[in-house]
């Protein structure tokens, strides 16, 4: 008996001096400045047509350019590769002129990989073909000059140019199969090492074409899905920077010492889908009544911790948001008027799907159940994994349903597209809401060119969106995140992607 | 030699169990609502762009084809191409899968170091304060969720103490034993609860015996005789107790190898199974069968060692 806890004594010894030798090899390597970013998620490819994740096209925005890119502002576009591009007035010509710029690998950027790089993102295997359709011929002017010409006017054309998936490849890499498991792009970053799972090393690309940046030598997208491990990791000095923090830690966080937060405001919306070819959902009255019902300040103060904004309508605040439209008023009173006008007096049952696994928006559901309760609507949650739930709403085999969208591009197109016009791609996002001026002004906006007009089409859009209520809005959730008081820059976009060529290091 | 031939028997009747568990994980998954082109595409794609990628991924076929390609790529040493990463599955695993072997290793290591000992310590004092204490604390050791506990590890040997990192993995053996320390510790604290009960149990039937007795009054040291008649005999009923609990854990890391963020195979089916990626899901649900068909195996193995009298004819 003594022998063996001599032995297990010795043992830890050992065990202990193993991982101190451990750790001081681990820290002499740490020379170059490194920056460590706490994600919940790995990226699935790096190859932007093949992508629909956001790790994978936050990764992908970080190692190639596009030639023009959202502005950190959310609002205007900005030169990216291109330098400039005028398009013609009557929206069928488009030409950008290049920078003098390099890909990783020190080749310059010309006039035939973007071509290669846009026909491929418009081609066979792509699954974001129908961004780039409308550009029917590519002419390269000169190494530096590229002409776009288009059959019939495209105005979100720009907004597809600036997205992941009009990100620009090396030519070259046509022929290698195995590209995107080293791919080389002209952004900021280079890929070094991806360990799947664990984490995506890139290094700093020496031939950037922005003066001084980035500045940090080396960064890693380390994955951890656990939120708590997430937030220890920052706090124990293991990370310099986290995203996705649940809310109710964020005050907690907020007051450790060294560590600061923010909530980013992202284009986003949270919703339930009404489907408006069931009864009583096809009565603007009802569905007017229920966006009265639900306390939308309340769920934001309750379930959020305020890190949310109510919501008027089903598109995001973004460019050319109607900002006359005022969320829906909390009013039991006037929602039972309205209810007793469309014939429910006494209210009615119904069901309202929710994704499971997602705590905030189960809470959320909770309280609406109780909201609409006051009213003598009767809610019965039934709890769906996503991809249940998009199957069922799609179908058509629900009433209510709690759901979100999120956009990829700076312009209101998308999700207007996606959630208010029927069909179009999904019959305003299952609600089979159907709105001939609706769907006569996307039309129009998709052939006007940026400006005041386009403006008013969309504004028109969102009011009327908001008087037909094909869902009970509800807010505009944030995206919390935090970082060690030694790192400066870093922020989370309005797009929810980061710049870490921004970052530095103190 | 009669072991080795035990053991290509037990490999060549794998193969069916294999084949009944293909069948049940392609039938299964075909049966779950969504699919995995609509999980893809959904909120951004149309109609057409959702049945052309069905059509490039191979869904658009009739199941039973769907399920014949499959079998002919498992027979080809292949597991079909990953419907998220648009990579082979195969490497994909292979990538993942020393994390997770690393770790259930460790883990049981970790077990064996903890039970031993302490079920000695314990069942030589049978029903004392000390062997009470003993159950008392591991019967809450397994009750606490494994979550939990990994919190709990992190905060007081990580936060407060430093000597173990948050999580992650590392990147060379050295450092995988510093990283996977908590996450193994968690995992045998938990297992640990059942082996040394079950342990305990038998080093008091066995201590009774008759042999022991002779052997004690042989004159033999009382080290000698834990170690050479009472250990020995008792370790059979705890080798298959951890053997159930080790297969049980290849396939129940999920939880601890998200909360210490280890790239392991866990959180791999976890995330395949919420993006339906069918080739990769099915591809991990024959890597673990096979696991713990081996597991199964290297225990009736380790019995034939250590009893020689189990004979497998």
């Amino acid at each position: 008996m003594f022998k063996f806890w001599k032995w297990a004594r010795s043992a830890s010894l050992a065990l202990a001096l193993g991982f101190a030798t451990a750790a001081i090899v681990i820290n002499e390597a740490e020379a170059e400045t490194l920056f460590r970013l706490g994600v919940p998620e790995d990226a699935l490819t790096l190859d932007p047509i093949a992508s629909s994740d956001n790790p994978s096209i936050w990764a992908e925005l970080l190692i190639y350019d596009t030639l023009i890119r959202p502005a950190t502002n959310g609002v205007d576009l900005e030169p990216g590769l291109a330098e400039k591009w005028t398009v013609a007035p009557d929206g069928k010509e488009y030409v950008f002129t290049l920078r003098d710029a390099k890909f990783a690998d020190g080749t310059s950027v010309t006039a035939d990989d973007v071509i290669y790089s846009l026909k491929r993102a418009a081609g066979e295997k792509s699954d974001w073909a129908r961004f780039f359709k409308p550009i029917t011929n590519y002419e390269a002017v000169d190494q530096h000059t590229i002409k776009m010409t288009l059959d019939t006017p495209f105005t979100p054309l720009l907004n597809n140019l600036a997205l992941f998936s009009g990100s620009i490849l090396p030519k070259s890499s046509e022929s290698d199969a195995e590209f995107f498991s080293h791919p080389i792009g002209s952004g900021p970053f280079v890929l070094k090492e991806w360990r799947k799972g664990d984490r995506i090393v890139l290094a700093k690309n020496p031939h950037y074409w922005q003066q001084g940046k980035p500045a940090v030598d080396m960064a890693e997208i380390q994955v951890i899905s656990e939120d708590n491990s997430r937030i220890l990791k920052l706090q124990a000095g293991e990370l310099d920077a986290i995203i996705n923090i649940p809310f109710n830690q964020l005050k907690q966080l907020q007051s450790a010492a060294g560590i600061k937060t923010a909530a980013a405001d992202v284009f986003r919306v949270e919703f339930v889908q009404l489907n408006t070819k069931k009864k009583p959902f096809d009565d603007q009255k009802v569905r007017q009544a229920l966006n009265h019902a639900v306390d939308k300040q309340g769920i934001v103060d309750s379930v959020l911790f305020g890190n949310a904004v109510p919501a008027a309508s089903s598109i995001p605040i973004m460019r050319y948001h109607n900002t006359e439209l005022k969320p829906y008023a909390y009013d039991p009173e006037k929602a039972k008027a309205l209810l007793a006008e469309a014939g429910h007096a006494e209210g009615f049952s119904t069901t309202m799907l929710l994704p499971a696994g997602d705590d905030k928006l189960r809470n959320a559901g909770a309280v609406i159940q109780d909201n609409l309760q006051k009213i003598g609507v009767k809610v019965e949650l039934q709890s769906l994994e996503g991809g249940a739930q998009w199957d069922t709403t799609k179908a058509g085999n629900y009433e209510m349903s709690l759901s979100y969208a999120t956009s990829d591009t700076i312009d209101p197109d998308q999700l207007v597209g996606f959630t208010v016009v029927n069909p179009e791609r999904a019959n305003a996002y299952h609600t089979e809401w159907k709105d001939d001026r609706v769907n006569e002004l996307y039309e129009a906006e998709r052939k006007t060119l940026d400006g005041p007009e386009r403006e008013a089409q969309f504004k028109e859009i969102e009011a009327r969106v908001n008087e037909g209520a094909p869902y009970i809005f509800l807010y505009h959730q944030k995206a919390a995140y935090a970082w060690r008081d030694n790192v400066e820059g870093f922020a989370v976009l309005p797009t929810s992607n980061y710049r870490l060529e921004d970052v530095t290091m103190k | 030699m009669y072991l080795l031939r035990f053991t290509i028997l037990r490999l060549i009747q794998m193969l069916p169990v294999l084949i009944g568990i293909t069948l049940c994980v392609f039938l299964l998954l075909r049966v779950m609502p969504g699919d995995p082109a609509t999980l893809i595409l959904g909120r951004r794609g149309t109609a057409e762009d959702i049945a052309r990628l069905s059509a490039q991924l191979g869904l658009d076929r009739p199941i039973w084809q769907q399920y014949l390609l499959f079998l002919w790529d498992i027979a080809k040493g292949s597991l079909g191409q990953s419907i998220a990463y648009r990579a082979p599955v195969g490497p994909l695993i292979l990538e993942r899968l020393p994390a997770t072997l690393l770790l259930v290793a460790y883990s049981t290591v970790l077990t064996v170091l903890m039970t031993v000992p302490v079920a000695i310590f314990v069942a030589m004092r049978k029903d004392g304060p000390a062997d009470l204490l003993v159950k008392a604390l591991f019967v809450v050791l397994m009750s606490l969720p494994p979550f939990w506990l990994g919190i709990l590890l992190i905060l007081f040997f990580s936060i407060e103490l430093h000597w173990f990192p948050v999580s992650g993995y590392g990147s060379n053996i050295i450092e995988n034993l510093w990283y996977l320390f908590l996450p193994a510790l968690v995992i045998a604290l938990a297992t640990s609860a059942l082996t040394i009960r079950s342990l305990r149990s038998s080093i008091i039937a066995v201590a009774t015996a008759d042999y022991v007795d002779t052997a004690r009054a042989k004159g033999l040291r009382p080290g000698t005789v834990m170690r050479r008649h009472i250990l020995r005999n008792s370790l059979v009923s705890t080798i298959s107790v951890l053997a159930v609990h080790t297969s049980w854990i290849i396939g129940g890391t999920v939880v601890v190898e998200s909360v210490f963020a280890v790239p392991g195979l866990g959180y791999l089916l976890v995330s395949s199974i919420f993006t339906r990626d069918y080739p990769m899901v099915q591809g991990l649900t024959v890597t673990f069968a096979m696991l713990v068909v081996l597991i199964s195996l290297l225990t009736d193995i380790a019995y034939a060692l250590i009893d020689p009298r189990v004979r497998y004819d």
